[in-house]
């Protein structure tokens, strides 16, 4: 159902992951029955994050989905029916800027280190601390950028990674196209 | 959102226990029956209630009847009983671990059938939540993905709020279950009571608002009049939308008004009164053949408060094959082109959708005579039918024979299965809320503790439970109930020894191969049962020639009365469209005329409109 033309360049979309952010009042189990609404349909979600947003009582939930754009309407019609969902959006093909963040901790011999910083200065990856082994960089981009570096330290070998998942936000007012 | 609360409350200022106030805010709330059963982590809201009772003893109309079902199922399905035939929201009241558990069958089904109901479970005290204490279950994980909403009282400051806040949403919009669970120690709390405030629901409260503003505008009416000018053969399938929005009244009238004809769902069912000449009674899976062919040949579809179940539509690609235009009016935008998607569409109440579109289109004409004479003609062709000279008691000839003495005024309670479709088919119904089923869940024991929910809501009326032997087994308990209580349910179980509707299918699709739905060599005996129960009315008919007596006494005795009827146990349901299938392939059975392809006398369009 979904085909390339539901691909927006600028959102560097894999096939098929939408990228939905959900605003929900800030009670306990909203996060758990948010998420059962995916997993009731067999759906995994890629990565979530979770935290305040501009308005004290209200937590913004940005979430990563692999399935196609209607069932992913689908899905948000539902998000948007449950009373402590303030606002549920698709944001996969429309005007935000998204980013993650990822620290990664390579290795880095003696000799490998004049060229790896060279080329973690072409993503802005910083190191953020190091050991004799090791490297530990941070960067922070669109998952474009974010692959993109991960696929040129990758040969150095990759010890160990943690990424935040995806946070976007829209870059004007009123682009939001919503769920309904 | 809740009941308007414009003066200030008696009581507003005193001090008292969390579980006094649930109690005074149900009263605040218009309740009159609890159905429940207690148990240690409920225990002070059951005091409460025994406390408010003994105050009320001089105003008996103001006390809270509690009604002991024998199993918490029951109990839930009494609420939605009463809640289904009321249109008021149902109450149950249960203890935590066990009671809690128990209760998610009937939270489940009101969910799937859109039925207020409110759930207040106990629950172990604060301090032990999450340590597996005694009588502990997970009520909020597990009810979450069942109910409209789930509370869990944290904040004892919260609990007057949240109790009145879950009516608001049990109610609002697409109306459904809440359920609230009241740690033990919540309800010993003491502080003060405001008797008054909600807790709130931005979002929700923004979506119910716009929702009551949706109006049509006139633009958009005449769209859909347009729509209609250019069909010559609309039909309106109206769903349980209809009746839980009030609005059977305006779609008698738009039908009307417009010579427009109406199937329904199964939950659709008293939207219209089956009498008319224009209903054409239920659609789907085992809907009437005539009301399946309406649909396979009219050309503009309007669907209101229905959502296109697999049952209704069976193979999507192929439900309405000539339908140009697709209508569709629903409450719940997540309805509109879920399954279908439509040509025009309102997200909004169907009662001011008819309104309005009734307002603009006065002075519209349009004559569809050749239609409803199309229509009268296959309400005569395809009649349903059966063996008539059968010896046995054909289950079809016992509703029949009912019609003439409720005259389609009844409640009707139903168990799932067979009997339920039978049911659907072969009652008239002349008013709204009186088929109470589980249609979407199908949950097999509903009837009877639904027919006492029914009876408590309305004391003089009659209510029947049409029940099967399977399903009545399933909540056989509540018989008891309805003696306790004095209850006059007319309990009717067509006995065809075993799960007919299972049977069905294993005789079409597995080879008659009767695994596990046979029960012919059970032991069972229902009249004693009923007896023993405190029944003073409990027979047994075998005899066809006695069959229009025994139904006349038996409705006409006074108080709780249990008949079993022996039924021909080859009885099946027909019309069927199989599962998955496309309304052509419907089968008739033996007694109801089927048409061949080429008497379709419309030409095919052949213009699917599917979406996923
Ligand atoms: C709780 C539950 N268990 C199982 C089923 C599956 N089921 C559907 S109809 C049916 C047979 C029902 O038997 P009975 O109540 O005697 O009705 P009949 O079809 O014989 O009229 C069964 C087992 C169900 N719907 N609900
Ligand atoms: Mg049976």
């Amino acid at each position: 159902m979904t085909d390339s033309s539901f691909q927006d360049p600028r959102s560097n979309n894999t096939q098929n992951t939408r990228t939905l952010s959900i605003l929900v009042e800030n009670r306990f189990g909203v996060l758990s029955r948010i998420a059962g609404l995916f997993s009731a349909r067999g759906y995994n979600i890629e990565s979530l994050t979770v935290a305040g947003s501009s308005d004290p009582g209200l937590s913004c939930i940005t979430m990563v989905v692999r399935c196609e754009a209607l069932l992913a309407q689908q899905i948000l019609k539902q998000v948007n029916k449950l009373p402590n969902t303030v606002e549920a959006v698709d944001l996969t093909d429309t005007n935000c800027v998204e980013r993650e963040l990822v620290l990664v901790r390579v290795h880095a011999p003696e000799e490998k280190r004049t060229t790896l910083l060279t080329e973690a200065e072409i993503f802005r990856a910083r190191v953020v601390t190091a050991t004799p082994e090791n490297y530990v960089f941070e960067v922070t981009g669109d998952s474009g950028k974010v692959e993109a570096f991960l696929d040129v330290v990758r040969p150095y070998g990759i010890d160990e990674m943690v990424r935040t998942g995806k946070v976007a936000l829209h870059r004007a007012l009123g682009a939001k196209t919503s769920g309904n | 959102m809740s009941a308007q609360m414009n003066k200030r409350h008696p009581l507003a200022g005193k001090r008292m226990t969390g579980a006094e106030m649930i109690i005074q805010v149900l009263a605040q709330e218009g309740v009159d029956t609890i159905f429940g059963y207690t148990g240690g982590a409920i225990l002070p809201t059951y005091d409460a209630i025994f406390r408010y009772n003994i105050e009320h003893e001089a105003n008996k109309s103001e006390q809270m009847q509690l009604i002991v079902p024998a199993n918490e199922q029951g109990a839930g399905f009494m609420a939605a009983g009463y809640a289904r035939a009321s249109g008021k929201v149902g109450v149950f009241m249960v203890t935590s671990g066990p009671a809690a558990t128990n209760s998610v069958t009937p939270i489940r089904d009101s969910m799937a059938d859109s039925v207020p109901v409110v759930l207040i479970c106990g629950q172990v005290a604060r301090s032990a939540i999450g340590s597996d204490a005694f009588q502990e279950a997970p009520v909020f994980n597990v009810m979450s993905p069942c109910a409209k909403h789930v509370f869990l009282v944290e904040e004892p400051e919260d609990l007057e709020a949240t109790v009145r806040t879950a009516f608001g949403i049990a109610r609002s919009g697409r109306p459904g279950p809440v359920v609230i669970d009241v740690p033990k120690d919540v309800q010993n709390w003491e502080g003060v009571f405001k008797g008054e405030g909600i807790l709130r629901f931005r979002g929700y409260e923004n979506r119910m608002k716009a929702l009551a503003e949706a109006r049509l505008l006139p633009e958009e009416c005449a769209e859909f009049l347009n729509l209609l000018k250019k069909s010559e053969r609309p039909l309106i399938c109206a769903g349980g939308g209809v009746i839980s929005g009030e609005a059977a009244v305006h779609l008698r009238q738009f039908s009307e008004k417009f010579q427009i004809p109406v199937v329904t769902t199964l939950m659709g069912i008293g939207s219209v009164d089956t009498t008319n000449e224009l209903s054409l009674h239920m659609l789907g899976m085992h809907g009437t053949a005539y009301a399946n062919y309406a649909v396979m040949d009219c050309d503009f579809l309007i669907t209101i408060g229905a959502r296109f179940d697999d049952r209704v539509a069976g193979k999507v690609q192929e439900f309405a094959p000539n339908a140009r235009f697709l209508a569709h009016i629903d409450i719940d935008a997540a309805e509109i082109g879920k399954v279908k998607s439509v040509t025009w569409s309102h997200v909004g109440s169907a009662r001011e959708a008819l309104i309005d579109i009734m307002q603009e289109g006065k002075s519209f004409k349009k004559d569809f005579s050749k239609w409803i004479e199309h229509i009268r003609g296959l309400k005569k062709q395809h009649i349903l039918n059966y063996d008539r000279e059968s010896e046995k008691i054909q289950p079809y000839h016992v509703i029949e024979c009912l019609n003439e003495i409720t005259l389609g005024d009844a409640i009707i309670c139903t168990g799932v299965g067979q009997h339920q479709m039978w049911a659907a088919q072969y009652f008239n119904f002349k008013n709204p809320r009186s088929l109470l089923t589980s249609g979407s869940m199908g949950t097999m024991g509903f009837g009877l503790p639904a027919a006492i929910g029914a009876q408590m809501a309305f004391p003089d009326r009659l209510v029947i439970d049409f029940d099967g032997d399977g399903s009545m087994r399933m909540n056989l308990g509540e018989l008891e109930t309805t003696t306790t209580y004095e209850l006059p349910v007319k309990i009717i179980v067509l006995n065809n020894l075993g799960d007919g509707m299972v049977r069905q299918w294993q005789r079409l699709y597995f080879g008659k191969r009767f695994s596990g739905t046979d029960k012919s060599l059970r032991r069972k005996n229902f009249v004693k049962t009923a007896e023993a129960d405190g029944f003073e009315y409990a027979v047994r008919l075998n005899d066809k020639a006695k069959l229009k007596e025994t139904l006349q006494e038996f409705i006409s005795f006074k108080g709780p009365a249990f008949l079993e009827v022996m039924i021909d146990p080859e009885a099946d349901v027909y019309p069927m469209v199989g599962p998955g299938m496309g309304y052509q392939e419907m089968m008739t059975g033996d007694y109801i005329v089927s048409r061949t392809s080429e008497e379709g006398i419309f030409e095919k369009t052949s213009k699917p409109s599917e979406s996923f």
